[in-house]
């Protein structure tokens, strides 16, 4: 048996494997499959302040190797999560997450202040739009990036913060270290990939929000090079995801840097696979004889060129 | 809710676009009426397809589909022995009260095959009365189910097979001639819902209708499959419904 635990900013994980947000809810539903409190941790469903109903249906399309989908951060707000299932996500046993997003600065400072000490971390998505910027997400100039985690984090003061980049960006480097400036403790990527997919029978997305996020097993390969990248750029710890399905492709993203990693597709195609991942990730490691798995972090040796 | 690993022992087109796969789970899965089961194809689809369970024998499952993308052709095509991951039984179901006694059933398209997993499951106990609306001959399927109803109305859009109309006129029709049911059990496309929704409405029949979306995870995690509420919410197809009262949907 390896030794899969590993520490984030001071927070003790039992596993690397962490349930990426808007793809696990709270946990209920898969604690109703398996002890969820045997996963590394949780990022929750996005969070906001207000009650958001999101966007119309369709939200979810699929193309080959990958899905897209526009949920729009439907959620039932922060107070809600805080009272009705925080405490219950917290006794499984597993690391709590919360995913937070703001429409404006103030959004995410009140956001963060209201979870501060509640949670074992906090996860900023700074993917949404931005409504004094007119409507261009937070997360797409390091500017703004620096700008939202030092807000933040003003609020976020006894908590570690995770800054979650959006891959859709002209350098992940340069917005990896504008998170690092402004105060973040960690950076998680890739969010999804802006894409479309079009009913060609009605000549219309099939997606309501006619673009969506793109993610699973087809965007590992940007994932990995952008977590490479990134990891490469800053000195606090990353956690990486885009498209693990298997251990093997856990392994690829600690190699390239990360300490930990996500897993969001993959639960819908296989509700079981980040078990199954945890699993896979302790016979690699003893196969290997790899005593802690946390010696695979950036272990990556680039050919020479 | 279990993940099985199911086997398949029958795969074959019913009609026109329409295939039936039947699965041994190995096990007996406690299932009820309008459930439904999500079931990966594999390869570069990473989406499950949520189809509803049309039938339940032993250890055996069987699930009608129509033939619509590539997750669907993939499914026709997979041969008798081969096995799918298939995660069931998902979402509330139907239920039929105790004093309900009289049934109707009112379907159209794939929408009919929940519908035979209600006759199958109330046959004996209920007074039960299926109207069932198909698009031409070539897509009637069923049949040999329905008939075991106390009263079964096939109709068609074209006449090409049964009456030429759709399944709520068919139904209509008979509410005219005095046959009230107790509650009406339906699904079908959402225009023929809508249909339905205004005629009970306006005869004060209680009525539940199950509901069809794109889904997710198809446990109620992602979000994904939402409908909206007459009360201004949002609820999970997948894990609130995918039966819902028609006074309380808005479709």
């Amino acid at each position: 048996m390896a030794n899969l635990s590993v520490n984030i900013c001071g927070v003790q994980l039992k596993n690397p494997v962490i349930a990426a947000s808007g793809t696990f809810g709270f946990g209920r539903e898969f604690n109703e499959l398996y002890d969820i409190g045997t996963i590394g941790g949780v990022s929750t469903k996005g969070l906001t302040n207000e009650v958001r109903l999101g966007n119309p249906v369709p939200r979810i399309a699929e193309s080959r190797g990958v899905i897209l989908n526009a949920v729009g951060l439907q959620n039932p707000g922060v107070e809600h999560f805080i009272e009705y299932d925080l405490e219950w996500l917290k006794n499984t046993g597993t690391c709590v997450i919360a995913n937070v997003a703001g429409k404006t600065l103030d959004d995410y400072k009140t956001i963060c202040e209201k979870l501060d000490g509640k949670v074992d971390m906090i996860e900023l998505n700074i993917s949404c739009p931005n409504v004094k910027s007119g409507g261009m997400a937070f997360g797409i100039k390091p500017e703004t990036v620096e700008e939202v985690t030092r807000v933040a984090k003003s609020g976020a003061k006894n908590t570690p913060l995770i800054v979650k980049l959006s891959p859709n960006v002209e350098s992940i480097a340069e917005n990896a270290k504008a998170a690092e400036r402004g105060g973040a403790d960690c950076i998680s990527l890739i969010n999804t990939l802006t894409g479309m997919a079009i009913d060609i029978e009605r000549r219309k997305p099939i997606i309501a929000n006619n673009t969506g996020g793109v993610s699973g097993a087809g965007v590992k390969p940007i994932a990995v090079r952008m977590v490479y990248e990134a990891s490469q750029a800053v000195k606090i710890p990353v956690i990486g995801m885009g498209g693990i399905t298997c251990a093997e492709d856990a392994i690829e993203f600690l190699m390239a840097g990360a300490t930990a990693v996500q897993v969001g597709t993959a639960n819908f195609t296989d509700p079981y696979a980040m078990p199954k991942i945890i699993k896979g990730l302790n016979d690699w490691c003893d196969k290997h004889n790899i005593k802690n798995v946390s010696e695979l972090t950036g272990t990556l040796q680039l050919n020479a060129r | 809710m279990k993940d099985y690993i199911a086997k398949i022992i029958k795969n074959e087109k019913i009609a026109e676009n329409i295939h039936a796969v039947t699965f041994d789970l190995g096990e007996i899965a406690n299932v009820r009426a309008g459930q439904f089961g999500d079931i990966a194809v594999g390869g570069t689809h990473l989406l499950r397809r949520p189809i509803a369970i049309c039938k339940t024998e032993g250890n055996e499952v069987t699930f009608c589909y129509q033939v619509k993308g590539e997750g669907t052709q993939k499914l026709r095509d997979m041969k008798v022995g081969e096995t799918c991951n298939v995660l069931m039984p998902l979402g509330n179901g139907f239920f039929v009260e105790e004093n309900e006694k009289k049934v109707a059933l009112v379907g159209g398209g794939v929408g009919v095959f929940p519908l035979i997993s209600v006759l199958r499951a109330y046959a004996e106990t209920k007074e039960i009365s299926a109207y069932i609306g198909y698009r031409n001959k070539g897509a009637v399927c069923g049949v040999e189910d329905f008939e075991k109803a106390s009263k079964f109305v096939a109709v068609t859009d074209d006449g090409s097979y049964g009456e030429k109309m759709n399944a709520v006129q068919a139904f209509s029709k008979d509410l005219e001639n005095g046959n009230i049911p107790d509650v009406v059990l339906s699904c079908g496309p959402t225009p023929m819902l809508r249909a339905l929704k205004t005629l009970v409405e306006e005869k004060g029949l209680p009525c539940y209708v199950s509901l069809e979306e794109r889904m997710g995870c198809g446990i109620g995690a992602c979000l994904v499959c939402v409908c909206d509420l007459t009360n201004g919410k949002r609820a999970r197809v997948c894990k609130d419904g995918p039966v819902f009262n028609v006074k309380e949907v808005v479709l």
